[in-house]
């Protein structure tokens, strides 16, 4: 039996939103800590063990696990090359994530790189 | 932050974090080929199929990988700005159709080809934009 697309292009999409989800625990969980990058490597080993004790990390760490799952099932009922275009789509919660829930600035030039991004995966899913 | 230019050593560090990338998804569709028919309906199934998944080798080389291109891109991108790295890592968008098709025997029409290409120049842009931010 074959998978219908919009339930794979579905699947996709929430492993991407999980991604996304995982990225913005990470971000906030790093922003929390007022890093300075350094490349002093005890600096940056003091810094990811402090870094893990914070419970939100996990928090993000569950939902990357649970990206990687469904990411397992995409990849069983889909050609890879299909299934990893259409990842790209994570570029489009991610910019709408910064936009909305970080409200970083979203310069015209990263909403052109969204809207083609969006426009290959149209491509790629006909 | 302006960070030094590209120099030989990041582009063997890119070309390197893009050939891993491609074989992290190639080792995940291995580790899950054998299930392609498999059925989920149901909280337990899932739960199987997950098991069946991890039981793979394939999965676990996939994994160890991850953690090898996480070490390669934090080298790389302590070196360099992220919107240098992401173009040029972006290969990784052909490289996996490309392994698709050799060692997969997947078939890719030319809109698909057209496609990719779109994404590929989109994620160049997206990642062009976060020079201009810091500038």
């Amino acid at each position: 039996m074959q998978t219908p697309l919009f339930l794979i292009l579905f699947l996709i999409a929430l492993t991407s939103l999980c991604d996304t989800i995982n990225q913005l625990f990470l971000k906030s969980t790093i922003d929390s800590l007022n890093f300075q990058p350094t490349f002093n490597i005890l600096k940056i080993l003091k810094f990811i063990w402090r870094l893990v004790r914070i419970p939100r990390l996990w928090i993000g760490f569950i939902f990357s696990v649970i990206s990687l799952c469904i990411w397992l099932f995409v990849l069983s009922k889909s050609d890879l090359n299909f299934a990893f275009s259409a990842d790209s789509m994570h570029y489009i919660f991610i910019a709408l994530a910064s936009g909305l829930i970080l409200k970083e600035h979203i310069s015209r030039l990263r909403l052109v790189g969204t809207l083609v991004i969006v426009l290959g995966i149209i491509l790629v899913s006909l | 932050m302006s960070k030094k230019k590209v120099t030989l050593k990041i582009l063997a560090l890119l070309i390197a974090s893009d050939i891993l990338e491609t074989a992290i998804h190639f080792f995940f569709k291995k580790s899950v080929l054998a299930e392609s028919s498999f059925q989920v309906t149901n909280v337990s199934s899932a739960a199987l199929f997950i098991k069946t998944a991890f039981s793979s080798p394939y999965l676990w080389a996939g994994l160890f990988v991850v953690v090898c291109v996480f070490i390669v891109w934090s080298t790389i991108l302590s070196k360099i700005d992220l919107s240098v790295a992401v173009p040029i890592a972006s290969f990784s968008y052909i490289l996996v159709p490309l392994v698709s098709i050799i060692f997969l025997h997947e078939q890719i029409s030319l809109l698909r080809w057209a496609g990719i290409i779109f994404i590929l120049f989109g994620v160049a842009l997206v990642s062009l934009s976060s020079k201009e931010r810091i500038a």
